[in-house]
Protein backbone atom coordinates (compact mmCIF):
# COMPACT_ATOMS: atom_id res chain seq x y z
CA UNK A 1 0.00 0.00 0.00
CA UNK A 2 2.24 2.32 1.20
CA UNK A 3 5.56 3.68 -0.68
CA UNK A 4 7.62 4.11 2.51
CA UNK A 5 10.90 1.50 1.08
CA UNK A 6 11.51 4.23 -2.06
CA UNK A 7 12.33 7.01 0.24
CA UNK A 8 14.84 7.98 3.07
CA UNK A 9 13.78 8.61 6.54
CA UNK A 10 14.41 12.33 6.49
CA UNK A 11 12.45 12.82 3.40
CA UNK A 12 9.27 10.97 5.03
CA UNK A 13 9.80 13.77 7.88
CA UNK A 14 9.86 16.11 5.90
CA UNK A 15 6.80 15.50 3.61
CA UNK A 16 4.81 14.60 7.22
CA UNK A 17 6.00 18.21 8.61
CA UNK A 18 5.11 19.92 5.25
CA UNK A 19 1.61 18.47 5.62
CA UNK A 20 1.53 19.18 8.73
CA UNK A 21 2.12 23.00 8.02
CA UNK A 22 -0.10 23.05 5.13
CA UNK A 23 -2.89 22.15 7.86
CA UNK A 24 -2.14 24.26 10.19
CA UNK A 25 -2.19 27.52 7.50
CA UNK A 26 -5.35 26.65 7.14
CA UNK A 27 -6.32 26.03 10.38
CA UNK A 28 -4.89 26.98 14.14
CA UNK A 29 -1.48 29.08 12.26
CA UNK A 30 -2.22 31.09 9.32
CA UNK A 31 0.74 33.29 7.75
CA UNK A 32 3.16 31.23 10.07
CA UNK A 33 1.92 27.56 8.87
CA UNK A 34 3.08 29.16 5.05
CA UNK A 35 6.29 30.30 6.41
CA UNK A 36 6.77 26.77 8.17
CA UNK A 37 5.59 25.34 4.74
CA UNK A 38 8.04 27.35 2.82
CA UNK A 39 10.76 27.04 4.85
CA UNK A 40 10.69 23.51 4.45
CA UNK A 41 10.10 23.41 1.02
CA UNK A 42 13.78 25.02 0.85
CA UNK A 43 15.28 22.55 2.02
CA UNK A 44 13.87 19.50 0.05
CA UNK A 45 15.19 18.43 -3.76
CA UNK A 46 12.92 18.33 -6.89
CA UNK A 47 11.71 14.76 -7.80
CA UNK A 48 11.69 13.50 -3.74
CA UNK A 49 8.55 12.58 -2.05
CA UNK A 50 8.91 15.82 0.27
CA UNK A 51 9.73 18.56 -2.37
CA UNK A 52 5.92 17.09 -3.38
CA UNK A 53 3.88 17.48 -0.61
CA UNK A 54 5.95 20.68 -0.22
CA UNK A 55 5.16 21.96 -3.20
CA UNK A 56 1.07 20.31 -2.67
CA UNK A 57 0.53 22.65 0.37
CA UNK A 58 1.93 25.43 -1.57
CA UNK A 59 -0.61 24.93 -4.31
CA UNK A 60 -3.37 24.20 -1.97
CA UNK A 61 -3.18 27.12 1.08
CA UNK A 62 -2.24 29.87 -1.99
CA UNK A 63 -5.89 28.22 -3.91
CA UNK A 64 -7.26 28.10 -0.91
CA UNK A 65 -6.39 31.79 -0.06
CA UNK A 66 -7.93 33.17 -3.25
CA UNK A 67 -10.99 31.46 -3.39
CA UNK A 68 -11.38 32.40 0.34
CA UNK A 69 -10.15 35.80 0.39
CA UNK A 70 -10.50 36.89 -3.12
CA UNK A 71 -14.06 35.50 -3.77
CA UNK A 72 -15.36 36.32 0.07
CA UNK A 73 -13.87 39.77 -1.07
CA UNK A 74 -15.60 39.95 -4.50
CA UNK A 75 -18.56 39.02 -2.72
CA UNK A 76 -19.03 42.19 -0.05
CA UNK A 77 -17.79 44.52 -2.74
CA UNK A 78 -20.02 43.48 -5.03
CA UNK A 79 -23.01 42.57 -2.41
CA UNK A 80 -22.29 45.69 -0.14
CA UNK A 81 -20.96 45.52 3.53
CA UNK A 82 -23.99 46.21 5.00
CA UNK A 83 -25.93 44.23 3.11
CA UNK A 84 -27.55 41.09 5.05
CA UNK A 85 -27.45 38.96 1.97
CA UNK A 86 -23.97 39.68 1.51
CA UNK A 87 -23.34 37.62 5.01
CA UNK A 88 -25.79 35.38 4.05
CA UNK A 89 -23.31 34.17 0.83
CA UNK A 90 -19.95 35.02 2.67
CA UNK A 91 -20.03 32.93 5.88
CA UNK A 92 -21.81 29.93 3.81
CA UNK A 93 -19.33 29.41 1.15
CA UNK A 94 -16.29 30.91 3.93
CA UNK A 95 -17.78 27.90 6.06
CA UNK A 96 -18.10 25.44 3.69
CA UNK A 97 -15.38 26.14 1.41
CA UNK A 98 -12.71 26.15 4.10
CA UNK A 99 -13.85 22.82 5.10
CA UNK A 100 -13.23 21.46 1.71
CA UNK A 101 -9.46 22.27 2.06
CA UNK A 102 -9.28 21.46 5.34
CA UNK A 103 -10.63 17.89 4.56
CA UNK A 104 -8.21 18.04 1.55
CA UNK A 105 -5.25 18.66 3.41
CA UNK A 106 -6.27 16.07 6.06
CA UNK A 107 -5.76 13.17 3.19
CA UNK A 108 -2.57 14.84 1.90
CA UNK A 109 -1.17 14.84 5.82
CA UNK A 110 -2.49 10.85 5.86
CA UNK A 111 -0.62 10.18 2.51
CA UNK A 112 2.57 11.98 3.10
CA UNK A 113 3.01 9.27 6.70
CA UNK A 114 2.68 6.55 4.16
CA UNK A 115 5.45 8.45 1.66
CA UNK A 116 2.53 8.50 -1.08
CA UNK A 117 1.35 11.05 -3.51
CA UNK A 118 -2.56 12.49 -3.10
CA UNK A 119 -4.10 10.09 -5.90
CA UNK A 120 -2.30 6.64 -6.06
CA UNK A 121 -1.58 6.79 -9.17
CA UNK A 122 0.13 9.75 -9.43
CA UNK B 1 -20.86 -14.12 12.42
CA UNK B 2 -18.86 -15.94 14.78
CA UNK B 3 -21.36 -16.18 17.40
CA UNK B 4 -25.23 -16.57 17.41
CA UNK B 5 -26.09 -14.27 20.07
CA UNK B 6 -24.72 -11.51 17.83
CA UNK B 7 -28.07 -12.05 15.96
CA UNK B 8 -30.35 -10.08 18.24
CA UNK B 9 -28.86 -6.41 16.85
CA UNK B 10 -30.94 -8.00 13.74
CA UNK B 11 -34.27 -6.60 15.73
CA UNK B 12 -32.70 -3.74 17.19
CA UNK B 13 -31.44 -2.69 13.60
CA UNK B 14 -35.00 -3.37 12.09
CA UNK B 15 -36.49 -1.28 14.25
CA UNK B 16 -34.44 1.51 14.53
CA UNK B 17 -34.68 1.53 10.27
CA UNK B 18 -38.71 1.84 10.69
CA UNK B 19 -38.30 4.29 13.39
CA UNK B 20 -35.47 6.34 11.30
CA UNK B 21 -38.88 6.38 8.50
CA UNK B 22 -40.75 7.66 10.99
CA UNK B 23 -38.56 10.54 12.12
CA UNK B 24 -38.29 11.69 8.22
CA UNK B 25 -41.70 11.63 7.56
CA UNK B 26 -42.19 14.05 10.64
CA UNK B 27 -39.53 16.21 9.61
CA UNK B 28 -40.87 17.04 6.05
CA UNK B 29 -44.21 17.37 7.87
CA UNK B 30 -42.30 20.17 10.19
CA UNK B 31 -40.52 21.93 6.80
CA UNK B 32 -43.88 22.28 5.38
CA UNK B 33 -45.32 23.66 8.44
CA UNK B 34 -42.69 26.16 8.70
CA UNK B 35 -44.12 27.87 5.73
CA UNK B 36 -48.02 26.36 5.70
CA UNK B 37 -48.36 27.17 9.26
CA UNK B 38 -51.70 25.09 8.70
CA UNK B 39 -50.81 21.81 7.34
CA UNK B 40 -52.00 19.02 8.96
CA UNK B 41 -53.62 21.06 12.10
CA UNK B 42 -55.56 20.58 14.44
CA UNK B 43 -54.61 17.01 13.68
CA UNK B 44 -50.90 16.93 14.21
CA UNK B 45 -49.55 20.62 15.40
CA UNK B 46 -46.51 22.09 14.89
CA UNK B 47 -45.16 21.65 18.68
CA UNK B 48 -46.00 18.19 18.52
CA UNK B 49 -44.56 17.41 15.15
CA UNK B 50 -41.63 18.42 16.22
CA UNK B 51 -41.61 16.59 19.87
CA UNK B 52 -42.28 13.29 17.48
CA UNK B 53 -39.38 14.39 15.01
CA UNK B 54 -36.76 14.86 17.91
CA UNK B 55 -38.15 12.07 20.13
CA UNK B 56 -38.00 9.46 17.10
CA UNK B 57 -34.42 10.36 16.47
CA UNK B 58 -33.52 9.68 20.03
CA UNK B 59 -35.12 6.48 20.57
CA UNK B 60 -34.03 5.22 17.36
CA UNK B 61 -30.63 5.98 17.73
CA UNK B 62 -30.88 4.45 21.20
CA UNK B 63 -32.18 1.38 19.02
CA UNK B 64 -29.02 1.59 16.79
CA UNK B 65 -26.18 2.00 19.72
CA UNK B 66 -27.91 -1.02 21.86
CA UNK B 67 -28.31 -3.10 18.59
CA UNK B 68 -24.61 -2.28 17.50
CA UNK B 69 -23.57 -3.17 21.43
CA UNK B 70 -25.19 -6.83 20.89
CA UNK B 71 -23.63 -7.10 17.26
CA UNK B 72 -19.65 -5.76 18.47
CA UNK B 73 -19.64 -6.87 22.48
CA UNK B 74 -19.96 -11.11 21.32
CA UNK B 75 -17.38 -10.62 19.44
CA UNK B 76 -14.69 -8.96 20.67
CA UNK B 77 -15.05 -10.43 24.35
CA UNK B 78 -15.52 -14.20 22.32
CA UNK B 79 -18.26 -15.06 23.94
CA UNK B 80 -21.84 -15.41 23.30
CA UNK B 81 -23.82 -12.85 25.17
CA UNK B 82 -24.81 -13.16 28.72
CA UNK B 83 -28.07 -13.14 28.56
CA UNK B 84 -29.83 -13.54 25.18
CA UNK B 85 -33.00 -13.64 26.37
CA UNK B 86 -32.55 -10.18 28.25
CA UNK B 87 -31.79 -8.87 25.31
CA UNK B 88 -34.79 -10.19 23.32
CA UNK B 89 -37.37 -9.10 26.21
CA UNK B 90 -36.14 -5.89 26.76
CA UNK B 91 -36.66 -5.04 22.56
CA UNK B 92 -40.40 -5.52 23.05
CA UNK B 93 -40.15 -3.51 26.08
CA UNK B 94 -38.52 -0.77 24.72
CA UNK B 95 -40.52 -0.66 21.53
CA UNK B 96 -43.59 -0.69 23.42
CA UNK B 97 -42.75 1.83 25.31
CA UNK B 98 -41.46 4.39 22.50
CA UNK B 99 -44.47 3.77 20.22
CA UNK B 100 -47.09 4.37 22.95
CA UNK B 101 -45.72 7.31 23.86
CA UNK B 102 -45.79 8.37 20.42
CA UNK B 103 -49.03 7.58 19.94
CA UNK B 104 -49.73 9.07 23.38
CA UNK B 105 -47.70 12.20 21.55
CA UNK B 106 -50.43 12.01 18.90
CA UNK B 107 -53.60 10.98 19.67
CA UNK B 108 -54.49 13.24 23.36
CA UNK B 109 -53.15 16.50 23.89
CA UNK B 110 -50.18 17.04 26.12
CA UNK B 111 -51.61 18.20 29.12
CA UNK B 112 -53.82 14.93 28.96
CA UNK B 113 -51.16 12.71 28.57
CA UNK B 114 -49.34 14.14 32.00
CA UNK B 115 -52.54 13.92 33.61
CA UNK B 116 -53.18 9.89 32.16
CA UNK B 117 -49.36 9.41 32.89
CA UNK B 118 -49.58 10.86 36.32
CA UNK B 119 -46.79 13.28 36.16
CA UNK B 120 -47.95 15.32 39.22
CA UNK B 121 -46.05 12.17 41.16
CA UNK B 122 -42.95 12.92 39.59
CA UNK B 123 -43.24 15.89 37.06
CA UNK B 124 -40.35 15.39 35.05
CA UNK B 125 -42.56 16.37 31.42
CA UNK B 126 -42.32 19.24 29.51
CA UNK B 127 -38.57 19.61 28.67
CA UNK B 128 -37.31 20.00 25.39
CA UNK B 129 -36.35 16.76 24.18
CA UNK B 130 -37.08 15.38 27.08
CA UNK B 131 -40.91 15.86 27.18
CA UNK B 132 -41.52 11.65 27.60
CA UNK B 133 -44.28 10.62 30.20
CA UNK B 134 -42.32 9.50 33.81
CA UNK B 135 -43.19 6.32 33.55
CA UNK B 136 -41.68 6.17 29.75
CA UNK B 137 -38.57 7.86 31.42
CA UNK B 138 -38.77 4.95 34.22
CA UNK B 139 -38.56 2.39 31.37
CA UNK B 140 -35.78 3.43 29.45
CA UNK B 141 -34.01 3.26 33.11
CA UNK B 142 -35.00 0.19 32.99
CA UNK B 143 -34.31 -1.08 29.88
CA UNK B 144 -31.07 1.09 30.27
CA UNK B 145 -30.27 -0.95 33.20
CA UNK B 146 -30.83 -4.49 32.06
CA UNK B 147 -28.87 -3.26 28.72
CA UNK B 148 -25.87 -2.41 30.63
CA UNK B 149 -26.14 -5.55 32.97
CA UNK B 150 -26.08 -7.65 30.02
CA UNK B 151 -23.12 -6.10 27.83
CA UNK B 152 -21.22 -5.55 31.26
CA UNK B 153 -21.25 -9.34 32.09
CA UNK B 154 -20.49 -10.14 28.55
CA UNK B 155 -17.45 -8.23 28.50
CA UNK B 156 -16.38 -8.92 32.53
CA UNK B 157 -17.03 -13.05 31.81
CA UNK B 158 -14.72 -12.59 28.39
CA UNK B 159 -12.09 -10.70 26.94
CA UNK B 160 -11.40 -7.38 27.16
CA UNK B 161 -10.65 -5.08 24.79
CA UNK B 162 -9.83 -1.50 24.32
CA UNK B 163 -12.96 -1.08 21.79
CA UNK B 164 -15.55 -2.69 24.36
CA UNK B 165 -13.89 -0.53 27.45
CA UNK B 166 -14.72 2.63 25.44
CA UNK B 167 -18.41 1.52 24.05
CA UNK B 168 -18.92 0.34 28.28
CA UNK B 169 -17.96 3.82 29.87
CA UNK B 170 -20.01 5.43 26.70
CA UNK B 171 -23.21 3.51 27.80
CA UNK B 172 -22.53 4.06 31.17
CA UNK B 173 -21.97 7.62 31.26
CA UNK B 174 -25.22 7.58 28.58
CA UNK B 175 -27.13 6.04 31.91
CA UNK B 176 -25.66 7.98 34.24
CA UNK B 177 -26.52 11.38 33.11
CA UNK B 178 -29.88 10.78 31.63
CA UNK B 179 -30.57 10.18 35.47
CA UNK B 180 -30.70 13.91 35.59
CA UNK B 181 -33.73 13.74 33.53
CA UNK B 182 -35.54 13.10 36.17
CA UNK B 183 -34.12 16.01 38.50
CA UNK B 184 -36.33 19.29 37.29
CA UNK B 185 -35.80 22.16 40.18
CA UNK B 186 -38.29 24.78 40.32
CA UNK B 187 -35.77 27.67 39.99
CA UNK B 188 -35.67 28.11 36.35
CA UNK B 189 -31.61 28.68 35.76
CA UNK B 190 -31.34 25.66 38.03
CA UNK B 191 -33.52 23.68 35.43
CA UNK B 192 -32.17 24.24 32.53
CA UNK B 193 -28.21 23.88 33.67
CA UNK B 194 -29.43 20.27 34.68
CA UNK B 195 -31.49 19.87 32.07
CA UNK B 196 -27.75 20.36 29.71
CA UNK B 197 -26.69 17.84 31.97
CA UNK B 198 -28.28 15.03 29.64
CA UNK B 199 -28.75 16.90 26.90
CA UNK B 200 -25.29 18.40 26.07
CA UNK B 201 -23.18 15.67 27.84
CA UNK B 202 -24.79 13.02 25.81
CA UNK B 203 -24.50 14.28 22.68
CA UNK B 204 -20.88 15.85 23.13
CA UNK B 205 -19.53 13.87 25.81
CA UNK B 206 -20.51 9.94 26.47
CA UNK B 207 -22.18 9.24 22.84
CA UNK B 208 -18.82 10.61 21.13
CA UNK B 209 -17.38 8.08 22.99
CA UNK B 210 -19.43 5.56 21.45
CA UNK B 211 -19.12 6.73 18.12
CA UNK B 212 -15.45 6.10 18.28
CA UNK B 213 -15.73 2.93 19.29
CA UNK B 214 -18.34 1.85 17.49
CA UNK B 215 -16.26 3.26 14.19
CA UNK B 216 -12.90 1.60 15.43
CA UNK B 217 -14.44 -1.88 15.70
CA UNK B 218 -15.64 -1.16 11.66
CA UNK B 219 -12.43 0.27 10.79
CA UNK B 220 -10.28 -2.78 12.20
CA UNK B 221 -13.16 -5.42 10.40
CA UNK B 222 -13.02 -3.94 7.22
CA UNK B 223 -9.30 -2.94 6.72
CA UNK B 224 -7.23 -5.34 8.38
CA UNK B 225 -5.04 -2.51 9.97
CA UNK B 226 -3.30 -3.59 13.31
CA UNK B 227 -5.33 -3.05 16.52
CA UNK B 228 -3.15 -2.02 18.21
CA UNK B 229 -2.61 1.28 15.74
CA UNK B 230 -6.80 2.09 15.87
CA UNK B 231 -6.55 1.80 20.09
CA UNK B 232 -3.91 4.51 20.02
CA UNK B 233 -6.19 6.95 18.27
CA UNK B 234 -8.99 5.75 20.26
CA UNK B 235 -7.02 6.34 23.39
CA UNK B 236 -6.13 9.93 22.44
CA UNK B 237 -9.74 11.00 20.30
CA UNK B 238 -11.81 10.20 23.73
CA UNK B 239 -9.12 11.82 25.72
CA UNK B 240 -9.67 14.78 23.69
CA UNK B 241 -13.39 14.36 23.60
CA UNK B 242 -13.76 14.51 27.33
CA UNK B 243 -11.02 17.11 27.48
CA UNK B 244 -13.00 19.84 25.74
CA UNK B 245 -16.82 18.15 26.31
CA UNK B 246 -17.24 18.26 29.70
CA UNK B 247 -16.39 21.80 30.26
CA UNK B 248 -17.89 22.73 26.56
CA UNK B 249 -20.91 22.29 28.24
CA UNK B 250 -20.11 25.75 29.30
CA UNK B 251 -21.16 27.25 25.92
CA UNK B 252 -24.75 26.13 26.97
CA UNK B 253 -24.94 28.57 30.27
CA UNK B 254 -23.76 31.98 28.88
CA UNK B 255 -27.41 33.52 28.67
CA UNK B 256 -29.01 31.43 31.88
CA UNK B 257 -28.87 33.57 34.48
CA UNK B 258 -25.43 31.10 35.80
CA UNK B 259 -22.00 33.20 36.50
CA UNK B 260 -19.75 35.08 34.24
CA UNK B 261 -16.91 32.89 33.97
CA UNK B 262 -18.92 30.50 32.16
CA UNK B 263 -18.55 33.00 29.23
CA UNK B 264 -14.41 32.58 28.80
CA UNK B 265 -14.54 28.52 30.38
CA UNK B 266 -17.75 27.80 27.69
CA UNK B 267 -16.09 29.34 24.90
CA UNK B 268 -12.39 28.18 25.58
CA UNK B 269 -13.02 24.49 25.48
CA UNK B 270 -15.66 24.42 23.25
CA UNK B 271 -13.37 25.96 21.20
CA UNK B 272 -11.77 22.79 21.62
CA UNK B 273 -14.20 20.37 20.63
CA UNK B 274 -13.67 20.46 17.01
CA UNK B 275 -10.34 18.66 17.89
CA UNK B 276 -11.66 15.03 18.67
CA UNK B 277 -13.47 15.40 15.28
CA UNK B 278 -10.58 16.60 13.49
CA UNK B 279 -8.24 13.69 14.87
CA UNK B 280 -11.55 10.81 13.97
CA UNK B 281 -11.50 12.09 10.55
CA UNK B 282 -7.63 11.66 10.29
CA UNK B 283 -7.63 8.55 12.27
CA UNK B 284 -10.59 7.13 9.67
CA UNK B 285 -8.06 8.25 6.27
CA UNK B 286 -5.33 6.65 8.06
CA UNK B 287 -6.40 3.77 8.76
CA UNK B 288 -8.22 3.33 5.16
CA UNK B 289 -4.72 4.23 3.14
CA UNK B 290 -2.99 1.79 5.42
CA UNK B 291 -5.67 -1.18 4.68
CA UNK B 292 -4.03 -4.25 3.69
CA UNK B 293 -6.80 -5.54 1.94
CA UNK B 294 -10.06 -4.25 0.06
CA UNK B 295 -13.18 -5.05 1.61
CA UNK B 296 -16.06 -6.40 -0.08
CA UNK B 297 -18.57 -4.34 1.70
CA UNK B 298 -17.99 -1.24 -0.16
CA UNK B 299 -20.71 0.23 1.09
CA UNK B 300 -19.71 0.01 4.79
CA UNK B 301 -16.69 1.78 3.92
CA UNK B 302 -18.38 4.76 2.57
CA UNK B 303 -20.47 4.79 5.59
CA UNK B 304 -17.18 4.74 7.55
CA UNK B 305 -15.16 7.43 6.02
CA UNK B 306 -18.27 9.31 5.79
CA UNK B 307 -18.87 9.54 8.83
CA UNK B 308 -15.73 10.85 10.19
CA UNK B 309 -16.31 13.59 7.22
CA UNK B 310 -19.64 14.91 8.06
CA UNK B 311 -18.87 14.64 11.79
CA UNK B 312 -16.14 16.81 11.87
CA UNK B 313 -18.20 19.31 9.18
CA UNK B 314 -21.76 18.64 11.10
CA UNK B 315 -20.19 18.74 14.76
CA UNK B 316 -16.90 20.39 14.78
CA UNK B 317 -17.08 23.12 12.46
CA UNK B 318 -20.98 24.03 12.45
CA UNK B 319 -20.70 23.51 16.01
CA UNK B 320 -16.95 26.07 16.21
CA UNK B 321 -19.07 28.76 14.01
CA UNK B 322 -21.58 29.78 16.94
CA UNK B 323 -19.43 28.47 20.19
CA UNK B 324 -17.63 31.59 21.16
CA UNK B 325 -19.75 34.19 23.40
CA UNK B 326 -19.45 36.69 21.76
CA UNK B 327 -20.78 35.12 18.34
CA UNK B 328 -23.14 32.97 20.35
CA UNK B 329 -24.89 36.59 21.90
CA UNK B 330 -26.39 36.79 18.23
CA UNK B 331 -26.65 33.08 17.09
CA UNK B 332 -28.27 31.91 19.95
CA UNK B 333 -31.76 30.06 19.72
CA UNK B 334 -31.56 30.66 15.67
CA UNK B 335 -31.41 28.81 12.78
CA UNK B 336 -27.79 28.89 13.00
CA UNK B 337 -28.19 26.52 15.76
CA UNK B 338 -30.90 24.22 13.63
CA UNK B 339 -28.16 24.19 10.97
CA UNK B 340 -25.61 23.13 13.23
CA UNK B 341 -28.04 20.63 14.90
CA UNK B 342 -29.41 18.86 11.75
CA UNK B 343 -25.85 17.90 10.38
CA UNK B 344 -23.98 17.23 13.62
CA UNK B 345 -26.78 14.68 14.96
CA UNK B 346 -26.75 12.87 10.92
CA UNK B 347 -22.82 13.36 10.66
CA UNK B 348 -21.89 11.67 14.03
CA UNK B 349 -24.60 9.43 15.46
CA UNK B 350 -27.28 8.61 12.16
CA UNK B 351 -23.99 8.09 10.08
CA UNK B 352 -22.15 5.66 12.32
CA UNK B 353 -25.21 3.56 13.46
CA UNK B 354 -25.74 3.09 9.96
CA UNK B 355 -22.39 1.91 9.15
CA UNK B 356 -22.66 -0.79 11.50
CA UNK B 357 -25.66 -1.73 10.40
CA UNK B 358 -24.20 -1.73 6.71
CA UNK B 359 -21.20 -3.75 7.81
CA UNK B 360 -23.20 -5.97 10.24
CA UNK B 361 -26.71 -6.79 8.60
CA UNK B 362 -25.38 -8.57 5.59
CA UNK B 363 -23.04 -10.99 7.80
CA UNK B 364 -26.51 -11.54 9.68
CA UNK B 365 -28.03 -12.66 6.44
CA UNK B 366 -25.39 -15.48 5.74
CA UNK B 367 -23.41 -12.99 3.48
CA UNK B 368 -19.61 -11.38 3.88
CA UNK B 369 -21.17 -8.43 2.17
CA UNK B 370 -23.89 -7.74 0.29
CA UNK B 371 -25.02 -8.17 -3.21
CA UNK B 372 -23.36 -5.79 -5.94
CA UNK B 373 -26.85 -4.04 -6.96
CA UNK B 374 -28.01 -4.06 -2.90
CA UNK B 375 -24.29 -2.29 -2.49
CA UNK B 376 -24.66 0.53 -5.49
CA UNK B 377 -28.49 1.20 -4.05
CA UNK B 378 -27.18 1.51 -0.68
CA UNK B 379 -24.25 3.78 -2.25
CA UNK B 380 -26.77 6.14 -4.19
CA UNK B 381 -28.71 6.14 -0.94
CA UNK B 382 -25.56 7.80 1.38
CA UNK B 383 -25.16 10.13 -1.83
CA UNK B 384 -28.42 11.34 -1.67
CA UNK B 385 -28.71 11.57 1.69
CA UNK B 386 -25.60 13.16 2.75
CA UNK B 387 -25.28 15.85 0.02
CA UNK B 388 -29.19 17.15 0.80
CA UNK B 389 -28.10 16.80 4.32
CA UNK B 390 -25.27 19.68 3.57
CA UNK B 391 -27.89 21.46 1.56
CA UNK B 392 -30.42 21.47 4.22
CA UNK B 393 -27.88 22.84 6.83
CA UNK B 394 -26.53 25.58 3.95
CA UNK B 395 -30.09 26.77 3.59
CA UNK B 396 -30.53 26.70 7.18
CA UNK B 397 -27.48 28.35 7.40
CA UNK B 398 -28.71 30.90 5.10
CA UNK B 399 -31.66 31.67 6.97
CA UNK B 400 -30.01 31.68 10.40
CA UNK B 401 -27.61 34.65 9.37
CA UNK B 402 -30.56 36.25 7.55
CA UNK B 403 -32.63 35.90 11.05
CA UNK B 404 -29.47 37.18 12.95
CA UNK B 405 -28.79 40.36 11.22
CA UNK B 406 -32.48 41.53 10.94
CA UNK B 407 -33.71 40.25 14.47
CA UNK B 408 -30.79 40.66 16.50
CA UNK B 409 -27.49 43.03 14.58
CA UNK B 410 -29.50 45.56 12.59
CA UNK B 411 -29.79 48.78 14.04
CA UNK B 412 -33.95 48.67 13.61
CA UNK B 413 -34.38 45.27 14.56
CA UNK B 414 -37.39 43.66 13.13
CA UNK B 415 -40.03 41.07 15.30
CA UNK B 416 -39.43 37.65 15.33
CA UNK B 417 -42.33 36.77 12.76
CA UNK B 418 -41.67 39.25 10.44
CA UNK B 419 -38.25 37.79 10.06
CA UNK B 420 -40.31 34.38 9.51
CA UNK B 421 -41.28 35.93 6.52
CA UNK B 422 -38.28 36.93 5.44
CA UNK B 423 -36.47 33.55 5.44
CA UNK B 424 -39.11 31.74 4.38
CA UNK B 425 -37.29 31.33 0.69
CA UNK B 426 -34.80 28.98 2.56
CA UNK B 427 -37.22 26.94 4.60
CA UNK B 428 -38.83 25.95 1.05
CA UNK B 429 -35.01 24.79 0.25
CA UNK B 430 -34.66 23.06 3.19
CA UNK B 431 -38.28 21.23 2.44
CA UNK B 432 -37.14 20.40 -1.47
CA UNK B 433 -33.59 19.25 0.48
CA UNK B 434 -35.67 17.47 3.01
CA UNK B 435 -37.45 15.53 0.40
CA UNK B 436 -34.09 14.15 -1.41
CA UNK B 437 -33.04 13.24 1.90
CA UNK B 438 -36.62 11.00 2.49
CA UNK B 439 -35.82 9.43 -1.36
CA UNK B 440 -32.35 8.64 -0.37
CA UNK B 441 -33.83 6.99 3.12
CA UNK B 442 -36.52 5.15 1.17
CA UNK B 443 -33.77 3.86 -1.28
CA UNK B 444 -31.61 3.06 1.67
CA UNK B 445 -34.79 0.48 2.98
CA UNK B 446 -35.09 -1.03 -0.45
CA UNK B 447 -31.32 -1.80 -0.96
CA UNK B 448 -32.13 -4.14 1.81
CA UNK B 449 -34.45 -6.17 -0.42
CA UNK B 450 -32.10 -5.80 -3.84
CA UNK B 451 -31.45 -8.44 -5.73
CA UNK B 452 -28.41 -9.19 -7.29
CA UNK B 453 -25.05 -10.51 -8.14
CA UNK B 454 -23.38 -11.91 -5.15
CA UNK B 455 -19.81 -10.53 -3.99
CA UNK B 456 -16.74 -12.03 -3.76
CA UNK B 457 -14.29 -11.82 -1.06
CA UNK B 458 -11.58 -9.85 -2.54
CA UNK B 459 -9.25 -9.71 0.49
CA UNK B 460 -5.93 -9.41 -1.18
CA UNK B 461 -3.41 -7.54 -0.20
CA UNK B 462 -3.86 -3.61 -1.51
CA UNK B 463 -0.69 -3.47 -3.89
CA UNK B 464 -1.40 0.40 -5.43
Amino acid sequence: MNANNQHSKLQLKNAANAALASILNLTLLPVIGFIALYLIYKKTTPNNIDHYHAVLGMKINIIAAFVLFVVSGLMILLGGFNSPWTWVYVISYFTIVHTAFIVIALWALVRSWSGDKLKSNQ
Amino acid sequence: MKYESQGIAKMYFIAAIGLFVGQILFGVTLGLQYVMGDFLFPAIPFNVARMVHTNLLIVWLLFGFMGSAYYLVPEESERELYAPWLAKLMFWVFLAAGVLTILGYLLVPYATLAEMTMNHLLPTMGREFLEQPTITKIGIVIVVLAFLFNIGMTILTGKKTVITLVLITGLIGLAVFFLFAFYVPDNLVLDKYFWWFVVHLWVEGVWELIMASLLAYVLIKVTGVDREVIEKWLYIIIAMALISGLLGTGHHFFWIGTPDYWQWVGSIFSALEPIPFFMMTLFAFNVVNKRRRDHPNKAAVLWALGTAVMAFLGAGVWGFLHTLAPVNYYTHGTQITAAHGHMAFYGAYVMVVLTMISYSMPIMRGQKAANERAQVLEMWSFWLMTVSMVFITLFLTGAGVLQVYLQRYSETPLPFMVVQDKIEIFYWLREVAGLVFLIGLLLYVYSFFAKGKEVEDIGAAVTS
